[in-house]
Parts: structure tokens; sequence; C-alpha cells
């Protein structure tokens, strides 16, 4: 009985203490907070920026989450690697994992170890999760991940997981235009074959569509001929697109292709792009084609003669052309 | 791409700034000697959007991979691992309580609790402080009032912290006259205003009566390296305009004045280049004054870089006509090659009888004229394939004048 009267009344006063003593509190961590914290310098374990980075994760302040992210992965190269990996390994909590993937990988990008950058491959590939698998994919973006190993790529875009497949794809994107600068035929060659191994058109689309593809191999080329077939019309236009910028050797090859298709197709978008890309193997020479054209579709009627009037300005720069017809576009 | 980047191995640019880079630093040095004034490290030191801090903390931050700029990438046919040579690597800081700095600093704080974590020179902890000031100046533009208001009188440390928050900040776009207001105001140092005046480059516009005043102030060789700045303030607003609006003509009307009116050789020359950057389409007047300017200029650079902006007239006839008679009175080996291959970037394959008749007047030219030629008749149409497709970019050895 005592003991039941004793438990039913301590946790209202206790309560009743800690109402009175709330102002108080409050007051003192407003006085403090006014205070400039002192900033002691310390040496970074993986331990304590995991800890900082868990209750930093929850900060309104962006900036002080890219700064804990930046801390984390420029501290890499000298954490012990083995703890730094047991922390990934035990790691559930998406953000963390990316987090420490991105650390691993930094390690291998740094010149440290090739098999730090394998551990979380097979994290991105394996992980039974798709959310982890996800952030592991997000860790290796824009770094050398497409050079290291072309085959994981193939593999990531027929993730059974959509939302694993489209970071991969963004990965392939980013890293062929910031990584490779756009201009290097390997990486563009190893984008081509992902994305033809994709049986998700979304993926095919997003990669094609932005990809520079002026140094690929005459392999790509037939792959990008081959997808013009798809059944999907997001794939054709960008495989339309991706044909526009080949190197020399298959731009007659690519011109024959999509001029052969531009009569079958019936999707508005594929057309426009097959144009832009007919526009850009020719430049003014591709007039006449594109007059030629103009009667397999009424409707393409306006796009092809606003293609004809900007390229019959005779600019010598593709981008100075696609300048030109969207400002065109605009002023309509 | 265009024919000032010197390797072709290199990657093309992947956006403006990395193809700004090139241009400038190998045509003509006047980044590297520039780069080496103080002011400049303070309001241009994110070129290229690259973090400083990845830039003194870390030997090779993770997130730029193996650049292609740095001479190729890793890729699948080159070794990826770096040679096995025991490395040495900057060392991290943690700081204790760094977490509750950034809950309860406010604006009014923020100058004397920064003042310490400055002084220990972190460039992570920089790069932080300048995007929390950002974050607490918001999109008020009072408060960016305020943050320019300490600089004034800060610290060299301080003002860069102070400029590169207000860049971070959302109320950057608003600040143009404020700006304009401190660049010019002549109780302060030159050295402070140029970084007042370097911000400017990321205003979304200028408005006419700022724009005069300060080209007035750019083309002022007493303006030193505040012009050099102010003039690419003008510059990068312009191409920003026009890619916004396609509002150009009186920035670039600024800096055809400024080209041939500056008695700064190297502010001529970046007000040539920067209305070259924009790919700003130049009228028959415009033309015209660039014509002008080619037949009497002093400097080879400042004729060199007016003859690559020459190829962005409307008129190709006009041109091609300006480049074959500035080719005539020429003397120069390098300015001839640059009016050389600038008028194929003019008119393609229409400007071969134009280059013809150059390689009849000057000898030296006739190989390099049949490749262009032969380049042409295999069905090439653009000028990026033409000139990746070129045995040599450099026939004469002009790519090395400046590294001499």
């Amino acid at each position: 009985m005592t003991r039941a009267f004793l438990r039913m009344n301590v946790l209202p006063t206790l309560t009743l203490t800690v109402c009175l003593l709330a102002p108080a509190l409050a007051s003192a961590r407003q006085s403090a907070s006014s205070e400039a914290p002192a900033l002691q310098p310390t040496t970074c374990s993986v331990e304590g920026l995991m800890d900082s980075i868990r209750r930093g994760m929850k900060s309104r302040s962006e900036a002080y989450k890219l700064y804990l992210r930046t801390l984390l992965r420029e501290s890499a190269v000298n954490l012990p690697r083995a703890e730094l990996q047991a922390a990934f390994e035990r790691e559930y909590d998406p953000v963390m994992v990316e987090h420490l993937a991105a650390a691993l990988v930094a390690r291998t990008e740094r010149g440290l170890e090739d098999d730090a950058f394998q551990v979380v491959a097979k994290r991105a590939l394996e992980d039974r999760d798709p959310g982890l698998r996800a952030a592991t994919v997000r860790a290796m973006r824009r770094t050398g991940a497409l050079g290291r190993s072309g085959e994981m790529f193939e593999r990531l875009v027929r993730d059974p997981s959509p939302e694993v497949r489209m970071e991969a794809a963004t990965n392939l994107v980013e890293d062929t235009h910031y990584v490779y600068g756009g201009h290097h035929g390997p990486a563009a060659d190893t984008a081509v074959s992902a994305a033809a191994a994709s049986d998700d058109p979304k993926v095919t689309a997003k990669v094609l569509g932005q990809l520079m593809t002026g140094e690929i191999s005459s392999d790509s080329a037939r792959k990008l001929e081959r997808l013009l077939g798809s059944d999907s019309a997001e794939v054709r236009a960008a495989a339309s697109t991706a044909l526009g910028g080949v190197p020399v050797a298959e731009m007659a090859n690519a011109r024959q292709s999509l001029t052969g298709m531009y009569r079958d197709e019936k999707d508005p978008t594929v057309r426009k792009a097959i144009l832009q890309s007919i526009a850009r193997l020719g430049f003014s020479g591709a007039v006449p084609e594109l007059q030629r054209l103009r009667a397999v579709d009424p409707s393409m009627t306006s796009e092809i003669d606003s293609w004809i009037r900007v390229l019959n300005m005779n600019h010598q720069d593709w981008s100075l052309i696609l300048r030109e017809k969207q400002r065109q576009q605009q002023a309509r | 791409m265009t024919p000032e980047s010197s390797h072709r191995s290199a990657s093309l640019p992947v956006n403006d700034t990395a193809r700004r880079g090139p241009k400038v630093a190998i045509a003509l040095g006047a980044v590297a000697l520039l780069s080496a004034v103080a002011l400049l490290s303070r309001g241009a030191s994110e070129e290229g959007g690259k973090p400083e801090a990845s830039q003194a903390a870390a030997p090779q931050p993770s997130s730029t991979g193996p650049s292609a700029s740095k001479g190729g990438p890793a890729g699948q046919n080159a070794p990826v691992q770096a040679e096995s040579k025991p490395q040495q690597f900057n060392t991290t800081v943690c700081w204790e309580d760094l977490e509750r700095f950034n809950e309860s600093v406010t604006l009014e704080t923020f100058r004397e609790w920064a003042r310490p974590l400055l002084a220990v020179k972190d460039p992570l902890v920089l790069d932080y402080l300048k995007a929390r000031l950002g974050e607490l100046i918001g999109d008020d533009a009072g408060r960016a009032s305020e943050v320019l208001d300490w600089a004034r009188e800060a610290s060299p440390a301080e003002f860069k912290l102070f400029m590169g928050g207000l860049r971070g900040s959302k109320a950057l776009p608003k600040m143009a006259a404020r700006l304009t207001e401190l660049g010019l105001d002549e109780k302060m140092d030159l050295g402070r205003r140029a970084g007042f005046l370097d911000e400017l480059q990321r205003m979304p516009r200028l408005e006419p009566a700022a724009l005069d005043k300060l080209a007035t102030f750019a083309q002022d060789a007493a303006s030193g390296e505040a012009g050099w700045v102010t003039t690419r303030a003008i510059g990068r607003v312009m191409k920003e305009d026009f890619k916004k609006s396609g509002n150009f003509k009186p920035y670039l009307d600024k800096l055809l004045t400024i080209s041939s009116q500056s008695a700064d050789e190297q502010v001529r020359y970046l007000a040539a280049e920067m209305g070259m950057d924009a790919d700003a389409p130049l009228d028959t007047k415009a033309t015209e004054r660039l014509g002008k300017l080619l037949a009497t200029e002093g400097s080879e650079d400042v004729r060199m870089m007016a003859a690559h902006e020459l190829s962005m007239s409307e008129d190709k006839a006009q041109a091609l006509e300006l480049y074959g008679k500035n080719f005539q009175i020429e003397k120069e080996l390098c300015v001839r090659w640059a009016l050389f291959r600038f008028a194929a970037r003019t008119a393609g394959k229409d400007a071969l009888p134009v280059m013809a008749d150059m390689a009849m007047t000057d000898p030296r030219f006739q190989g390099i004229y049949q490749e262009f030629e032969k380049l042409y008749a295999s069905g090439i149409v653009d000028f990026d394939r033409i000139w990746f497709s070129l045995p040599t970019d450099d026939p004469f050895g002009c790519l090395d004048r400046h590294e001499e």
C-alpha cells in the first residue's frame, strides 16, 4: 500500500518540480546562448563524427549539414579504415549510409585503397533495402566510379527498384558530364551500354537525352540506332537526340537512320527530336533534306521552317544555332 | 570550344565558367597576373564554383574525381589508382561546440562569434561560416546592407567572409545599387572598392545609369584592378541578362568602348574577351567598331581577341571582308593565324575563298589551308568538329608564347 501510494504521489510532485524549474532552465539556456561558445579543436574520430552528423541532420541549417558532410569526406583519409568500414556496414539509416559510403569512396579517390570503393559498390548492388542501395549509389555520384566499374552500372540500371535505377541514371549523366567533361569516349560508351541494357524507358531516356556522344565508338552508335526502334517514344526521342552529336565517322549513318525513320514515326516529340538531330548533323547543309521532309507531316511544317530559318543564318557553332532556335520559339 | 583552348586532349568546356578558364589562362595570362592581386581573391575566389575549402584543405577533393581538365580522366583504359608512394593528407579538425554555435548564432552575434573561428583558418569552417552568414542574411536586403556596412571597415579576412556570406544569400540580386555605390565611393581604398565591384558580376542586370558610371570607371586607367574587375562584371552580367531576357546591347556598347578607349592593355583585352565570351551577336555598327579596333590596336593579344569576337558578326560578308583586309595589313604571324581560323568560325566553308587569299598572301598558311579545305570537303559542317579534326591546333607555336 505504502509503496503504491508513494508511486502515485511522486510523479505529480516531480512534474510540478520540472514545471516550476522550466522557466529558470530556459532562461539559463538563453543566457548561455547569448555568449559565444568556446570552440575547442579536437581530433576527429569516426564515432565523434557519426554522433555530430546524427544530431546535425536535425538542424535547420543546410550550411551546417553541408559542413558535416564535407568534414567527414575530407577526414576520411585520416580515419582508421577498419572503423570507417565497420561503421558503414552496421549502419541502416540511409542518410548515414550515404555519408559513410562517400567517405569510403573518398579514400579510393585519393589513391588509398581500391577496395574501399568495392565495399560501397557491393552494397549498392546487394543490400536488401532499396533505400540503402539508392543512398549508396548517390554516394558514388561525381566520382571516378564510371571508370572503375562500368559493369556495375549495367546491373544498377536493371535493379528491381525504380528509385535505384533512376539514381544510377543520374550518376551516369552527371559523371560523364562533370567528371569526364563530356568528351571521353570510354565513359560515354559505358553510359550508352548501360542505357541500352536497361528495360526502364525512363532510365534509358534520361541517360541518352543528355549524353554528349561526340567521342562514342561505332559499336555505341549502332546501339543508338537500334534504340530508334524501341517501343517507347521517350527512348526513341532520346536516341534520336543522342545520334545528333555522334563523331564525324558516324554522321552519315546517323543522318540516314534518322531521315529514314522520320517518315514512319508518328509521335510529334520524337519527330521534333529527329528534326533537331538532322539539323545538327548537317547545319546549313541540312536545309534541302528538311525541305523534303516538309511534305511528310503538315503539323511539323512550322517546326521545319523554324529550323530552316535558323540554319540559313549560317552559324558555325551548334550552341549558337540552338540558342537562336530557342529565341525564335520564345518570340512566337 | 574555342581555338583559345590549347590542348584538344583536354575536355571541352562543360559549362560557361569552365569554358572561360582555358581562354583566359592560356590565351593571355591576364588572370595569372591578376590573380596575384590580393583583392581579387576576396571577390572572385569561387571561380568555377570550386569551394575554397577544396583548394586549401585537401589535395584532391573526392567530389571532383578524375577531372578531365587535368589532362584526361581515369577511364577504363587509364590506371585509376595513384602510384604507390606514401601519401600526405592534410588533417582535419573537429570543433567541439560548433553545433551550439550553429544553433544559437544570430546576425547580431555573428561577427563577434565568428572572429575566433576565422582566426584559426580552417578552410572547411570558413566555407561553413560564409554559408551560415548567407542563411542569416536570407532574402532580407536590410540585413545584407548591414553586412555590407560591416565590410566597409572590416579586416581583409573578415571582408572576404562577409562578401562570401552575401554571395550565398538570397538577397544578393537586390544589392546592385548598394554595391555600385560602395564600389564607386572614393573615400575607400581601391582594393576594398574592387571587392565590392567584383560582386556585381552576380547581378541579374545593371540599370543604365549604373552601367554608365561603371563603364566610365572601368575604362579609367587609374582604376587599376578595380577597373579590371568592373569590366569583368559588366561582361558577366551581360551574358546572364542576354541569356535570360535577350538584352545585351547596352553592355556590349560599353565593352566595345572600353576595349578601344582604356589605356590599360589588360582591361582592353578583357573587354574584348567578355564580348566574345557571351557570344553576343554583332550588328553592322558593332562589327565596324571591331574592324577599327583590329586596324588600330597596338597590342597583339587584344587584336587576336578582337579577331575572335568578330566571328559573332551577324553580317558574315562584312566580317569576312574585315578578316581579309586586316590579314593584309597585319604583320604578326599569330594575329594572322587568329584572323585565318576565326574566318572559318564565322562562315564555315563559305570562308574558304577568303582563307585561300590569305594563304596566297602568306605561303606559311598553305598547309593549314589545305587541311581546312580537306575537312570541309569530308562533310564536316561545324567549327568544333573541324577544330578537333585538325592535325594540330597550334601550327605556328602561338599558344606557348605566354607561358615563357
